[in-house]
């Protein structure tokens, strides 16, 4: 059994998988055989179930992008037949121009998550191509020590952290906040790099110094191309990991200006002047959820690939 | 040369992950207000916590919250994996669909389902009255039973599509000729099921169990939104009385000491699973 599995992992788990996610290709030798199977009720029924089971994951967040464009004022009465007349933008207008500032704390929000993508992308990739290709004393300690990380739970680190960010000089800062986000985005990330470099052929980094490159120029020249999608996916699950996290950001940072958006629409929450504005909230919810849904629907064979090789195994 | 690579990401985790753990655990020994003067005090945190009602329901409420909402992660995830395993049409399209909620966070979810909680105007009330189940006025996110019950059904609903996503990785994993012989032997597709999937699957099951349970113990955003803790402190999950005993109490010595409990309660629960569930042939 356990050969059976520990053959199977690595490599011959991630190529077939792969080539099912790509388009047009899901003609793997075992769908075929499955799906030769059907017969073309069988198929509709499929579809039908999918359709189904796909709405009730799908419906609630479509509704709630439906009843962000309600007027403010049917969003906080009780529901009634005029509820699905009169559609506006009037709430966006609102909270983008209003008192909150929103469109600060979404520049905020995207200035983290780039920096957290790009820091996650770049620091993962070089200890990547540090444990993957070369062999260096205590090489198991370090990597065994970053891969701790992925059990300290940053919830339990956050009180000694805010005094320490408090020392660094990095309370309120969007750079602090980063720098928090990628330590423990890097676990997922090195392990991802560390597999994509040792998948590349030796053959090609030999052939590299023999043709005289260096270390780093083999690296950002020729390696590289080859290990784009691992890095693709560093990035990609810091991006989604910064762009929704709470907690630490409600800790960091307690300067309004610097709020990020999950945590300034914590502001529109609890109301400035005491009533609730729902529609405001709605709205605010609705332009934190679309970035994901982009990213995600763009890129998500890179987030499926880090899912089937194992990057949250640790 | 290697370790010039490396050192970066050492460099960042033992900065913000291994020296605040042990700073964190500096610090429960000491009366450390948030700003001013501190002492040692020994082990005297440890010794408050034993007392310290709120710290001890708070653990309560999580451990039953994870108890509630574990189980079905996993079996509607078990069956969204069966579901979309298989390479028909339309299974890719169905796998995004039903994770995007994860994908979306449960952030902004929390904000949505609050503004749909509300009893005079939510679309919950317009839809369960409509159905005869709920009254119009139903005060889902004020009643410690109702907020909670809503609540799991909504991480349940974040939820399911990871635990499937694993699941499904793994099922995909498993050499199709293994069923192909059991088909040929007449086994039925309930005993492939539990004679091939589910003893190749443990690695698979063991990761998304923890991935939950471990995530449901460490629970914050979906509670501070909707419920902000309340009626009263029944619904404060572990890491909210944590967030108010530093910030809102200043008393970060004892904060300190409540998080290195949860440091070691999250590590045997990561512990005890992945040694149960994978067990002997590792």
């Amino acid at each position: 059994m356990a050969s059976v599995r520990s053959g199977q992992q690595p490599g011959a788990v991630s190529a077939p998988s792969l080539r099912r996610q790509a388009p047009g290709s899901r003609a793997g030798a075992a769908g075929q055989r499955r799906a030769g199977r059907q017969t073309s009720s069988g198929v509709a029924v499929y579809i039908v179930a999918g359709i189904l089971i796909s709405a009730v994951f799908v419906v609630p967040l479509l509704w709630e992008m439906f009843r962000s464009l309600q007027p403010e004022s049917t969003v906080s009465n009780p529901p009634s037949g005029a509820s699905f007349s009169h559609l506006t933008f009037a709430n966006y207008r609102t909270l983008l121009s209003g008192q909150d500032d929103i469109i600060r704390n979404v520049t905020n929000s995207l200035i983290v998550a780039v920096l957290t993508a790009a820091l996650t992308a770049v620091v993962s990739t070089m200890a990547g191509y540090g444990f993957g290709l070369f062999r260096f004393r205590g090489s198991g300690l370090v990597f065994g020590l970053v891969l701790l990380a992925f059990m300290i739970p940053f919830q339990a680190v956050l009180t000694p952290l805010f005094l320490e960010l408090h020392f660094l000089h990095l309370l309120n800062s969007l750079i602090g906040l980063a720098l928090f986000y990628t330590t423990f985005n890097l676990p997922v990330g090195v392990y991802v790099m560390r597999n994509s470099f040792l998948q590349v052929p030796g053959e090609i980094v030999d052939a590299a110094r023999v043709d005289g490159a260096s270390v780093t120029r083999t690296l950002l020249s020729v390696l590289r191309p080859l290990v784009l999608p691992g890095i693709a996916t560093s990035a990609l699950y810091a991006f989604l990991f910064s762009w929704t996290e709470f907690l630490g950001a409600l800790s960091f940072m307690t300067n309004d200006s610097l709020f990020t958006l999950p945590v300034a629409l914590s502001n529109v929450e609890t109301g400035t002047y005491g009533a609730i504005n729902y529609g405001l909230l709605l709205a605010g919810a609705v332009i934190a959820m679309i970035p994901c849904i982009v990213v995600y629907v763009a890129l998500q064979r890179y987030y499926v690939r880090g899912l089937v090789s194992g990057a949250l195994k640790g | 040369m290697g370790l010039a690579f490396t050192s970066p990401a050492l460099l960042l985790v033992g900065a913000f992950a291994l020296f605040p753990l042990g700073f964190g655990v500096y610090i429960s020994l000491t009366n450390w207000p948030l700003v001013g003067p501190y002492h040692f005090i020994g082990l005297s945190n440890y010794q408050s916590l034993i007392h310290n009602s709120e710290f001890l329901q708070s653990i309560v409420f999580t451990l039953k919250y994870t108890a509630i909402v574990t189980i079905p992660i996993f079996v509607v995830g078990y069956a969204l994996a069966v579901f979309v395993r298989s390479n028909r049409r339309g299974t890719t399209v169905f796998r995004t669909l039903i994770f995007l909620p994860y994908i979306v966070g449960l952030v902004a979810e929390s904000y949505m389902a609050l503004v749909e909680l509300q009893p005079s105007s939510g679309s919950v009330n317009f839809v369960l009255s409509k159905l005869g189940i709920a009254s119009a006025t139903t005060a889902w996110t004020v009643r410690t039973g109702l907020a909670t019950t809503a609540i799991c059904i909504l991480v349940i609903w974040f939820a399911s599509g990871l635990t499937m996503m694993l699941l499904m990785a793994g099922m995909q994993s498993i050499p199709t000729d293994l069923y192909e012989s059991a088909r040929v032997d007449g086994a039925s597709w309930w005993s492939a099921e539990r004679r091939i999937t589910l003893p190749l699957l443990r690695r698979s099951i063991a990761l998304s169990l923890i991935i939950s349970v471990v995530g449901s113990f460490l629970a914050f955003n979906q509670f501070f939104i909707i419920t902000d803790g309340g009626p009263g402190t029944s619904t404060v999950p572990v890491v909210m009385s944590i967030y108010q005993t530093a910030f809102a109490d200043t008393d970060v010595g004892l904060a300190s000491a409540m998080s290195v409990v949860l440091v070691i309660v999250v590590g045997l629960i990561t512990f005890v699973q992945f040694h149960y569930l994978q067990g002997d042939d590792e």
